[in-house]
């Protein structure tokens, strides 16, 4: 008996009905040459299923879960009790954080960055010069509209450091204190462009959000933090 | 479960499927990222409580057949790997059986595009027939015999012994 090969790659992917199914069973028994067409098509199949199977278990890059926006990495329950102070930024989506995480790993390769106000030490990145004058003395509740760095969010992060959000003509991010310096646990590309100064704000709410271990500063304790030299008294 | 959180669950998949069908890493993803894309635009488009995945899998496929197109009206021939070119010769007849013996993605980039979807939709992805004519739009007569002649040069290319 024989069939053709469309019947026998059918089979082979389980196309058949089955009383035929059972006729090719049978007849592969006493006919090697049909078992042995049947066991070309399996081992093809398997080859190219192997060939394959290690893209599917490969993490997914960054940039295609950026544009789905979404990160489930994300403690919701913090996010729940950060909706309201989320809701000021407007839509915030959570991907943002992980594309400033992201930018922030490899800004240490990006040129546009302003040189004198960033520096790295021993891989960490530090806030210098006038970011970091900005992030030692500025106010938010006390800025000149035309300031050269523009800070947001002052906050205690979760491991008890103080952390501010700052957002300069070329750099927005994220500087947190760590002995005399800031240094800076989120980074994105500021750029002047209106819409983009409203996204890149509601990136670093959301990066903070994902930060913060109580309610932001208030003005008051924003400038105690600040009298203090950004230590704690504890 | 939101659309977007569907389409994340999805990703690893697609991205196998692209691969097959792009074959270079970064031309996949950029194929992913258009269909992702295109996905969000048509949301409207897919219709609940049909299958996402089979929508997706047509988007990124027609995505691509359009790029192949745009590219051959460009005059850009498919790449062709060196080492595939060096056994191959000019043309087909060149290749000896069991030629590419181990390069899996040589032997498939060496099938028709219309081929090398079909085996990549029911080999590699597991679709039904029935499932991936209803993907690409075609009767499933026509599936099922792309997919002879695709496995037959395949089994040609890599070797598989008669």
């Amino acid at each position: 008996m024989s069939f053709d090969p469309e019947t026998i790659a059918a089979f082979v992917d389980g196309e058949l009905d089955d009383p035929t199914a059972r006729r090719v069973e049978r007849a592969a028994q006493n006919d090697g040459a049909l078992s042995a067409e049947i066991a070309r098509h399996r081992a093809l199949k398997a080859r190219l299923t192997a060939h394959y199977r290690p893209i599917a278990n490969e993490a997914v890059p960054e940039r295609l879960r950026m544009s789905l926006a979404v990160d489930d990495k994300v403690d919701m329950s913090l996010t729940d009790r950060r909706a309201t102070r989320r809701a000021r930024f407007g839509a915030i989506h959570w991907g943002a954080i992980a594309a400033s995480l992201a930018l922030g790993l490899t800004i240490g390769l990006r040129p546009w960055l302003p040189v004198a106000d960033v520096a790295t030490d021993q891989g960490a990145l530090i806030a210098a010069g006038s970011l970091a004058k900005a992030l030692d003395t500025q106010l938010a509740s006390n800025q000149s509209g035309d300031a050269a760095v523009r800070i947001g969010l002052s906050f205690e992060d979760k491991s008890g450091r103080y952390c501010r959000s700052f957002e300069s003509r070329s750099l927005a991010g994220i500087g947190c204190r760590e002995g005399d310096r800031w240094e800076l646990e989120r980074t994105l590309r500021a750029q002047s462009r209106g819409d983009y100064r409203q996204a890149s704000s509601g990136e670093l709410a959301a990066a903070a959000a994902a930060m913060i271990a109580r309610e932001p500063l208030d003005g008051a304790a924003e400038q105690a933090a600040r009298d203090a030299g950004w230590e704690h008294n504890r | 479960m939101r659309f977007e959180e569907e389409l994340v669950e999805l990703l690893p998949r697609l991205r196998r499927f692209a691969r097959g069908l792009a074959r270079h890493a970064s031309d996949a993803d950029d194929l992913c990222q258009a269909a992702i894309e295109r996905a969000l635009k048509s949301q409207d488009q897919w219709q609940q409580g049909t299958r996402l995945d089979s929508w997706m899998y047509r988007i990124t496929r027609n995505l691509w057949i359009d790029e192949r197109r745009a590219a051959s009206r460009r005059g850009v021939h498919t790449p062709i790997d060196d080492a595939v070119t060096k056994v191959a010769g000019d043309g087909e007849a060149g290749v000896e059986a069991g030629a590419l013996r181990g390069d899996v993605d040589g032997a498939m980039s060496r099938l028709p595009d219309e081929q090398r979807e079909v085996v990549m939709l029911v080999l590699v992805e597991g679709y039904a027939y029935r499932e991936a004519a209803e993907i690409l739009d075609v009767p499933i007569g026509t599936v099922t015999s792309r997919l002879a002649r695709g496995r037959e040069s395949l089994m040609f290319y890599l070797g598989e012994a008669a």
